[in-house]
């Protein structure tokens, strides 16, 4: 966090005042010098021709009393008349001559300082005059040539005032070009340099991970111009990410909460699994078991439960996924180990106590879930010439059982009509028969749930009782455990890289 | 005509073609949601001689439904003044299995298979 807060501080030289303050002084320093320029040559060009007009002017004022002494070889009058031209301080150097070019009288000054290089081509070419003085013309140029008037203007004393005057320009120039800057600076950072220095402040203190509570500014007087519609937007901006954040956190403790569900499911699906070391010590019975919880726990059920005259074995399938099929299967677990504790024997009642546990629990539950249940009651049967037998009955609605005799035939028991979905409806009795099955030394039964025979693969096609028999019969002769792998490894064949949508449960009972 | 629906199913009762014709996926969270279609079903089935409950545009049913539909057929069965067809389709995985349970609840029930 703190390092972050560093990363936001600007240094003072890229910050938005300074940067809008040099910026406007440039252009207002340059715009100024533009036009200081541009006054600086018309005044430039009007003094030249102020100053030209004036000395003639002046020279013309002079011309009569000139004209005369150089008419009369006056020299009292001539050096007069010098002498007045001399006292303007813009003259440098005042002359009259006669006609022969000789010199009447004259004044300068002798310390003239040499101008420097700027003034002499500033005004270096307007600085010698000369007017030809005539005696008795009616207009100015005729009569008789008498002599001339010269002057030469000090260029030092001309140029000096327009140096001021530069001066004075340049310097009111930067001046102004100062307090605009200033004000410019002064008006944008009240308008809203401060503001977005209180935005970008307010944006640098967010809390990443609670962006809803960020420290909204409040602008006076900005409530409806740019910079609030910019506050309103982030503000809304802000408060969707604080909402999306929230369902992603939702969604996240669901996810958690399904997961910790799935978890519990899977482990109740399994807890109460009969084990090897039970199973090996069935008489008269190979067995092998698999069972695999799909991805989304369904609930699948078996189990092989031992008693003084033989095994039970009971498969079903309870509807639908999750926690509540996961606990129907744990009721009809232990209703059926229960049942068997009280010696009931007839198929009929077992099922219709079953139902009736399942139906007012499941009702309780408020859902309608259901399964399907086939309970096989077996028995070994001695026939005294030293062949083992056993004997099978099968009763409840589940999917088929497949029997493979030991010389490769096939029957298929549909038990559709031998039960009824458990937990479905309040009475089902009335559905329930059962049929009994002699087993012979070799002959091999497989039960299954829908999970086998409905396994899909990458094209949707569902594996089918008919691949199942095949693989049972290309691998009857072998022990349960081997056609157990055989059945298993085929279907995961089949499934390929597919999810597993449903569970998988397979029993594999063969007479020894 | 009555109907119900919701997110990816409709049930329709056309009462002057004594129909109710169920269609899309139901997969409604337990029975009490199923109550609404239940209360349908029964109120159909009073005063007609014979209903016709159409199924074969319904691709699924999850097992509320199913137990729905036990409990609707039963109420039929105990009041029999009234016939009922249930028309369902050989396309369809889950109906083969589950209607021909309905039909032994109630051996009156005609099932038709398109």
């Amino acid at each position: 966090m703190s390092t972050e807060q560093a990363d936001t501080r600007i240094p003072f030289t890229s910050g938005l005042t300074f940067r809008q303050a040099a910026a406007t002084l440039v252009i207002v320093v340059f715009l100024g010098l533009v036009a200081g320029f541009i006054e600086l040559v018309t005044d430039w060009r009007s003094m030249r021709q102020e100053i030209q007009q004036q000395t003639l002017a002046t020279l013309e004022l002079v011309r009569g009393p000139a004209t005369e002494a150089a008419y009369q070889f006056n020299d009292q009058l001539a050096a007069e008349v010098v002498d007045g031209l001399y006292a303007n301080p813009s003259i440098g150097q005042a002359m009259l001559q006669d006609n022969f070019d000789g010199v009447i009288a004259e004044r300068g000054r002798a310390d003239a300082q040499p101008a420097g290089p700027l003034v002499t081509r500033l005004f270096g070419d307007i600085t010698d005059y000369r007017i030809d003085l005539h005696h008795g013309g009616v207009r100015p140029g005729t009569g008789e040539l008498v002599g001339a008037l010269q002057i030469r203007l000090d260029e030092e004393a001309i140029a000096s005032s327009f140096m001021e005057r530069s001066l004075v320009i340049v310097l009111v120039g930067l001046a102004k070009a100062l307090v605009i800057s200033a004000l410019v600076v002064l008006i944008f950072y009240f308008m809203i340099t401060r503001p977005l220095l209180g935005l970008h402040s307010a944006i640098g203190r967010i809390d990443p991970t609670r962006p809803g509570e960020w420290p909204r500014p409040r602008f006076r007087y900005h409530e409806r111009d740019e910079l609030g519609q910019i506050v309103n937007g982030l503000d809304r901006l802000m408060h969707a990410f604080q909402q999306v954040m929230a369902q992603r956190d939702k969604a996240r403790d669901e996810n958690t909460r399904l997961g910790a569900e799935l978890d519990v499911s899977r482990r109740i699906q399994h807890i109460l699994l009969p084990s090897p070391e039970e199973l090996a010590s069935v008489q008269g019975l190979d067995i092998a078991t698999y069972m695999e919880a799909a991805d989304e726990v369904g609930g699948d059920y078996y189990d092989v439960l031992s008693h003084a005259d033989g095994v039970r074995i009971g498969i079903g399938d309870v509807t639908g996924h999750g926690l509540e099929s996961g606990v129907v299967m744990l009721m009809t677990q232990s209703a059926v180990r229960t049942l068997l504790g009280t010696g009931e024997a007839d198929m009929r009642r077992v099922m219709q106590v079953l139902n009736s546990t399942i139906y007012n629990n499941v009702q309780r539950m408020g859902s309608g879930k259901n399964l399907t249940l086939a309970l096989l009651d077996y028995r070994p049967i001695g026939d005294g010439n030293g062949e083992d037998r056993g004997q099978l009955r099968i009763s409840g609605q589940h999917e088929t059982v497949i029997v493979v005799r030991r010389d490769g035939r096939v029957e298929i028991i549909d038990t559709d009509e031998l039960g009824f979905p458990i937990g479905l409806v309040e009475e089902m009795a009335e559905f329930v028969s059962e049929i009994t099955l002699e087993l012979q030394e070799g002959d091999v039964v497989v039960l299954y749930t829908d999970g086998i025979t409905e396994a899909a693969d990458e094209q949707h096609r569902l594996y089918g009782q008919d691949r199942l028999v095949e693989v049972v019969r290309s691998h009857y002769r072998e022990p349960s455990e081997r056609i157990k792998q055989a059945i298993v490894q085929d279907v995961k064949r089949h499934i390929g890289t597919q999810v597993l949508y449903d569970d998988l449960t397979l029993v594999i009972l063969k007479q020894r | 005509m009555n109907a119900l629906a919701g997110e990816g199913y409709e049930v329709e009762f056309r009462p002057d073609e004594d129909c109710v014709r169920m269609s899309g996926a139901l997969r409604l969270g337990g029975l009490a949601e199923y109550a609404p279609i239940s209360a349908m079903l029964e109120e159909a089935l009073q005063g007609r001689e014979r209903l016709v409950l159409d199924l074969t545009g319904l691709e699924f049913l999850n097992s509320s439904g199913i137990a729905t539909l036990s409990r609707f057929v039963i109420s039929a069965r105990n009041h029999a003044q009234c016939g009922l067809v249930i028309r369902g389709s050989n396309e369809i995985a889950w109906q083969g299995k589950s209607l021909n349970n309905l039909k032994r609840l109630m051996p009156s029930l005609e099932l038709r298979f398109d």
